[in-house]
């Protein structure tokens, strides 16, 4: 039976035995004799505390790699012979008939673009890779592509968050922290839910993109920063010696468990364990960020030269070395390909560029985490908030514009089936050949992996219960699942 | 059985709630008493069938609807009748809820949902008694119940259920946690050292004396608007930036400014709304009104490249149907959009005869001129002025051309370089202005009335340039078209619609030929709407106790929580309506009561019986709002600027904050009282926002937020205790521990004496480290 009582044996379980968050508020809670708060208090303490999942998973956690501004698959990985053979030729109208684009004011044309790359069979799947991907080529057996992706919506800021929460609206937990409000996390030291980000700039749409929505702020997305501190005030402050600091923290735990037996107010037991992880995360956040015991080996794996320059690079070892201590979700965002084809965004220069930026960096997660054993439970993903169109737009050089119909990601480990392409395009690479796989299948997919029913991982709020998937009917996609 | 956990499944309530089922308001045990629709029925029914067989018929599986009564009783497809009132055997409803067959029963096991023993058996009974309907209690008007009112009615009602179930309220809290609950709930400040102790002082002749005129000082502090402001800038969406990704700054604090100014003067709540949502309309509007048109202003503007900005503007609208719904009316009308509602009375088409309000307007910049100077006149003399000048200019115009001509090049070269310029714009293409300059320079020298109207021309200049601009709503001359849009998908436009409000509420009233925005406000503080009072007599009784009577604040539609307290909240919805709509009165009522004024401490007898306080036997400790904590920090260290109103300020963050964000925006720190001000007026970036008040829970502006959350986390942990910011006041109370002594900071973060083990602790350390503790204690950042 899943009664009250059973969920709270349960939880008390996990908070005695595998999560090691609390063991502070244990003791105050002892504070409280005869009051029976003490349970609540343990458990009001452990938000963050591993859970059981619905049903086994084959993954334990995520890291996304989002290329921010929408990658041309049509330039990666979608091989479309026909596009280079009618190049500057126009879409044939029965295509564009009912569709919007961005910038259609404007740049946006409906001419056929080719593309400049070579592409070449790779592995014994034989997927298609460009030779802007050597990298990527060399792992594609261990990959799974799905080349029909499709999302709704077609301006950067509101697709990111598609992407991310499900739905254009702000205001909507991010896929972070609904597994961090589902699973918990197992990792007592850092955050559940870690963002990481390298490119010229932040991503369009910001911290939203990580936000918890309706959900508490225990379960947002905690960005990494690549300069300074590692956290946002990780650091004591300068004219504070580090005895003085666990002297301040120590005597901060003292009065406020005096004040918790004075008041039996069990929020009090919650800010005594969350001052308790604060403390931790000043030690073991700097030693997360510290790469200086990794092997020469593995940082020309990843090809970082100067292990204390931000990169994408540095981004994939530091999420390797989060999953390593158990951070449920990490996403790095990398930007900019947005390659509409101005000076600063095309694809002759800045596809290549970013292109080489982010190829082997991702080659390198994916071999570091199977030697580790660590890939069989890590999903990886790499994509971003659309595709681009087989159309080129008219602007200083060659580009295309955003485009929301089929577009490529790929995925590799936690269970799902390596070397195996789902999905085909049309011959422009425009549409889908047969069924689309939407924003909400994959996250359908990617929370059953983790042991969720995404129609039963729900929240209520303004009446209704949200959840990651919407309203729409969304479909685990088993066809990649192994 | 699946094992899972509560979070998977069902809904949950936040905090200390979270692991436990939730006691909902008033759960009587059923007996063979009658049983009441909306207290007993319909919530089984709308958190267990109505979304497959409730309002939204569309979405009706095996064409049954549950809803009402005429489509309960319906004989289906099957031949079946979902319900034969008086008849369970016979009734489909009853057989497949108590069926073992997986493929029959409901709710279907794939639904998720499930029913107890006793839901089921208040099904069966339910319609044993005949299956009775009720029109849903929120949509019924309220009143008061006829009463023996010796006491505050709060404490009446209260007690009623107090006794009815036998628990006993706790007693009154110890007046230095009384005065210091008091004074951070009405103006977001503690006490100060000397008010603590005349509040003593005076309360020892006479403790309910003390108490009231605590609380006509503090709802007379200009700090009571700054702090109810705060509540409702959250409502109103409000920040300092457009939002999206490009989040340029915008200039709106004149209305933030202007919602303090209106709760300081407790303009009638009615008044208050209709301002806001149409100030502009009102006959003769001032410029007050129709800066506080700046509610609806603040939506987000998407400035990113390669936008349909059609798209963008039909999302504010979107916005502002759903804001007004869900502030005003407590329903979440923006479930409507896409498909007619799934539980609640709100059809498709109505929703976009509210959203055809809000789509008549343009959007404009208002200047405002500072009050200190007669704007009205001095326009009216500087146009007369311009006038008058122009006339000789242009009655001139010969003479000067021929002054112009006779300069030499060297007189040319001896004019200042403004005039140079001038002179070297062809005639043709001079302006009003420069040709103005042209005469004054020449022929115009030594006409002195014309240079004397010069000079005050210049000086009317002047003084008009101290205004400021406001974003305010202005309705078009012709009004946009309205539709219905398939699946809110602005693309596919269907059946036109007008103006309208929901056909289950009161209809509009009065309406001249054409209806607009007005009308609308006008409706929603009718006395015959059933909603508005109460929604916001909950709202603001859920600040006060940590929850709404109503416990889903924005949702008083047939999904939300029913009343913990029915009588009680209508009898205040009536009470404020009755007493003019004054908020002031409101909060008196509340505070005065002794249900407010009880201990918050936990007791043991209440853990079994209510744990969540639904009965309201005590208070409840609540960590302090965002912007509190700092202003708290901020008191307690005496750095606090007291300083109202004006342009929003920049107190110091942490860097790389800005860098955040899609653009890196400057933040250049405020200088001087304005880098203390209280948390209300710093400058807030939607999508970077300063972190010291992101991390305790402050609303992010992209939409309306009627409750927040309070959360409890390292990274607050982290901010109190390394922030730049907070360092800075820590070094300021240490400088006051050295003048007064550790006891006295005690009291200044925490209003009461510390205990001898808890100064024992503080001793221990040095004076930096002890102000460091006293500004991170759960005490300091809560009120109890």
């Amino acid at each position: 039976m899943n009664t009250e009582h059973d969920l709270l044996q349960r939880t008390r379980r996990h908070f005695f035995g595998e999560c090691g968050i609390g063991v502070g508020s244990m003791a105050l809670a002892n504070l409280l004799a005869g009051n029976d708060s003490a349970a609540a208090a343990e458990i009001a303490g452990s938000m963050l505390a591993p859970r059981e999942t619905q049903f086994p998973a084959r993954a334990k956690r995520i890291i996304f790699l989002f290329m921010a501004g929408g990658p041309s698959q049509l330039d990666l990985f979608d091989h479309k012979p026909l596009l280079n053979k009618m190049n500057g030729e126009p879409m044939p109208q029965s295509y564009l008939e009912g569709k919007r684009f961005a910038f259609m004011g404007s740049s946006h044309r409906t001419n056929l673009l080719g593309t400049r790359r070579r592409f070449s069979q790779h592995g014994d799947c034989g997927a298609w890779v460009s030779d802007l991907m050597p990298h990527t080529a060399s792992i594609v057996d261990k990959l799974t592509f799905i080349k029909t992706c499709k999302t709704d919506l077609f301006n950067h800021a509101p697709a990111k968050l598609f992407m991310n929460t499900g739905s254009g609206q702000f205001g909507r937990p991010s896929l972070g922290s609904w597994l961090t409000y589902g699973l918990g996390s197992e990792c007592a030291d850092l955050p559940g839910f870690v963002v990481l980000q390298s490119g010229p700039r932040g991503p369009r749409g910001g911290s939203v993109l990580w936000g918890s929505g309706m959900l508490p702020s225990s379960y947002q997305g905690v960005p990494l920063r690549n300069k300074g501190e590692p956290i946002l005030n990780l650091t004591t402050p300068e004219s504070v010696s580090s005895e003085q600091q666990a002297e301040v923290f120590a005597a901060v735990r003292a009065l406020n468990a005096q004040r918790l037996a004075a008041t039996g107010d069990e929020e009090i037991a919650t800010r005594i364990s969350a001052y308790e992880m604060a403390y931790r995360m000043q030690t073991s956040a700097p030693e997360l960020m510290d790469t200086s015991g990794e092997s020469k080996e593995t940082l020309d794996l990843y090809g970082i030269k100067d292990p204390g320059e931000s990169s994408f690079a540095r981004n994939c070892l530091l999420a390797r070395r989060l999953v390593e201590r158990g951070v449920r979700f990490v996403q790095l965002y990398h930007t900019n390909w947005d390659h509409h084809g101005g000076v600063t965004e095309n694809l002759e220069q800045h596809l290549p560029a970013v292109s080489q930026e982010v190829d082997r960096p991702g080659m390198a997660l994916i071999r570091d985490l199977e030697q580790r054993g660590l890939l069989e439970d890590t999903i990886v993903i790499w994509g971003g908030e659309f595709g681009r169109t087989p159309m080129g737009e008219v602007r200083e050089s060659t580009g295309r514009n955003h485009h929301i119909d089929a577009f490529t990601m790929w995925f590799a480990g936690g269970g799902l089936k390596p070397g195996v392409t789902l999905g085909e395009t049309d011959e422009f690479g425009f549409g889908p050949v047969g069924d689309s796989v939407f924003v909400r299948d994959i996250h359908a997919t990617l929370l059953h992996q983790l042991g969720i029913n995404h129609e039963r991982l729900t929240v209520r709020a303004q009446g209704l219960d949200f959840r990651l998937t919407g309203v729409l009917p969304a479909r685990v996609v088993h066809e990649i699942i192994g | 059985m699946r094992q899972f956990h509560s979070r998977f499944s069902r809904g949950i309530v936040w905090s200390t709630c979270l692991w436990f089922a939730a006691l909902p308001g008033w759960q009587p045990q059923v007996s063979a008493e009658e049983l009441i629709y909306n207290r007993d029925v319909r919530p089984i029914l709308s958190e267990n069938c109505f979304s497959c067989h409730g309002f939204d018929k569309s979405k009706r599986e095996a064409g049954l609807g549950l809803d009402t009564q005429e489509d309960s009783v319906a004989v289906l497809e099957s031949g079946h009748a979902a319900i034969v009132p008086g008849k369970p055997e016979e009734s489909e409803l009853i057989r497949r809820i108590l069926s073992g067959d997986h493929d029959e029963v409901m709710p279907p096991a794939e639904s998720g949902k499930h029913l107890t023993e006793a839901q089921k058996k208040t099904l069966k009974d339910w319609v044993l008694q005949g299956a009775k309907y009720d029109k849903h209690w929120a949509f019924i008007s309220p009143s008061k119940v006829p009463a023996e009112l010796t006491t505050n009615p709060i404490d009446h009602f209260v007690k009623a259920r107090l006794t009815a179930e036998s628990i006993s309220p706790s007693p009154e809290a110890d007046r230095i946690t009384l005065l210091r609950r008091v004074s951070l709930d009405l103006t977001g400040l503690p006490p100060s050292l000397s008010e603590v102790d005349d509040f003593l002082e005076s309360s020892q002749t006479d403790s309910e004396t003390a108490y009231r005129q605590l609380v006509e000082r503090l709802l007379q502090s200009p700090a009571y608007g700054e702090r109810w402001g705060r509540w409702w800038l959250d409502q109103a969406r409000y920040a300092d930036s457009n939002g999206y990704s490009v989040d340029a700054p915008r200039q709106i604090w004149k209305y933030r400014d202007w919602v303090i100014d209106a709760l300081n003067r407790d303009l009638p709540f009615d008044q208050f709304t209709i301002e806001q949502l149409a100030g502009d309309l009102l006959p003769d509007a001032t410029v007050e009104q129709q800066v506080a048109t700046g509610f609806h202003r603040n939506t987000q503007i998407n400035q990113e490249g390669g936008i349909d900005p059609e798209q963008f503007r039909i999302d504010s609208v979107y916005d502002r149907v759903a804001t007004t719904g869900t502030v005003w009316l407590g329903l979440s009308v923006g479930c409507a959009q896409c498909h007619d509602h799934k539980f609640d009375p709100i059809k498709q088409r109505e929703y976009y005869q509210l959203f055809a309000f809000f789509n008549n307007q343009e959007e404009p910049n208002l200047t405002v001129y500072d009050s200190d100077i007669d704007a009205p006149s001095l326009l009216e003399e500087r146009r007369q002025l311009e006038a008058q000048m122009q006339e000789v200019v242009r009655n001139a115009s010969g003479r000067t051309a021929d002054w112009e001509a006779q300069l030499t090049a060297d007189q040319r070269k001896s004019f200042a370089k403004d005039v140079q310029k001038i002179l070297d714009t062809n005639k043709d293409k001079r302006n009003a202005v420069q040709e103005r300059s042209m005469y004054a320079v020449g022929p115009g020298a030594s006409d002195e009335e014309f240079q004397s109207q010069l000079k005050r021309w210049d000086e009317v200049s002047k003084l008009l340039e101290r205004n400021t601009t406001t974003l305010v709503m202005k309705e078009l001359a012709k009004p946009r078209k309205t539709t219905v849009f398939i699946q809110g998908d602005f693309t596919r436009p269907s059946e036109e619609v007008n103006c309208g409000t929901p056909s289950v509420l009161p209809p509009l009233e009065d309406v001249g030929d054409s209806v607009d925005r007005l009308d609308l406000a006008r409706w929603i503080v009718s006395p015959r709407n059933p909603l508005t009072a109460r929604v916001i007599v909950n709202r603001i009784w859920q600040q006060y106790f940590g929850r709404g009577l109503v416990e889903t604040e924005n949702d008083f539609g047939l999904q939300g929580s029913t009343p913990s307290h029915p009588e009680l909240l209508d009898w205040l919805a009536v009470d404020l309506t009755e007493k003019g709509w004054s908020l002031k009165e409101l909060h008196r009522l509340i505070v005065l009561s002794k249900t407010y004024r009880q201990s918050s401490a936990e007791r043991s007898d209440l853990h079994e019986k209510d744990r969540n306080n639904y009965v309201l036997a005590r208070q409840r400790r609540l960590r302090l709002d965002a912007e509190i904590v700092r202003d708290v920090s901020l008191s307690s260290c005496g750095l606090l600027s007291r300083k109202m109103g004006g342009p929003p300020v920049f107190p110091p963050i942490p860097q790389g904050v800005m860098g955040l964000g899609q653009a890196n925006r400057a933040w250049n720190v405020s200088e001087g009282e304005d880098r203390y001000r209280r948390g209300l007026y710093t400058f807030i970036y939607r999508a970077t926002p300063p972190p010291s008040l992101s991390v305790f829970d402050a609303p992010d502006g992209y939409s309306t937020c009627t409750r927040r959350v309070r959360s409890n986390t390292p990274l607050q942990a982290l901010a109190l205790m390394n922030d730049g910011g907070f360092f800075e006041f820590a070094t300021a109370l240490e400088k006051l521990i050295k003048q007064e002594g550790l006891a006295a900071a005690f009291r200044r973060c925490t209003s009461r004496i510390p205990s001898d083990s808890e100064l024992a602790v503080l001793e221990k350390l040095d004076t930096l480290s002890a102000a460091r503790v006293l500004l991170n204690l759960d005490e300091t950042v809560t009120r109890e």
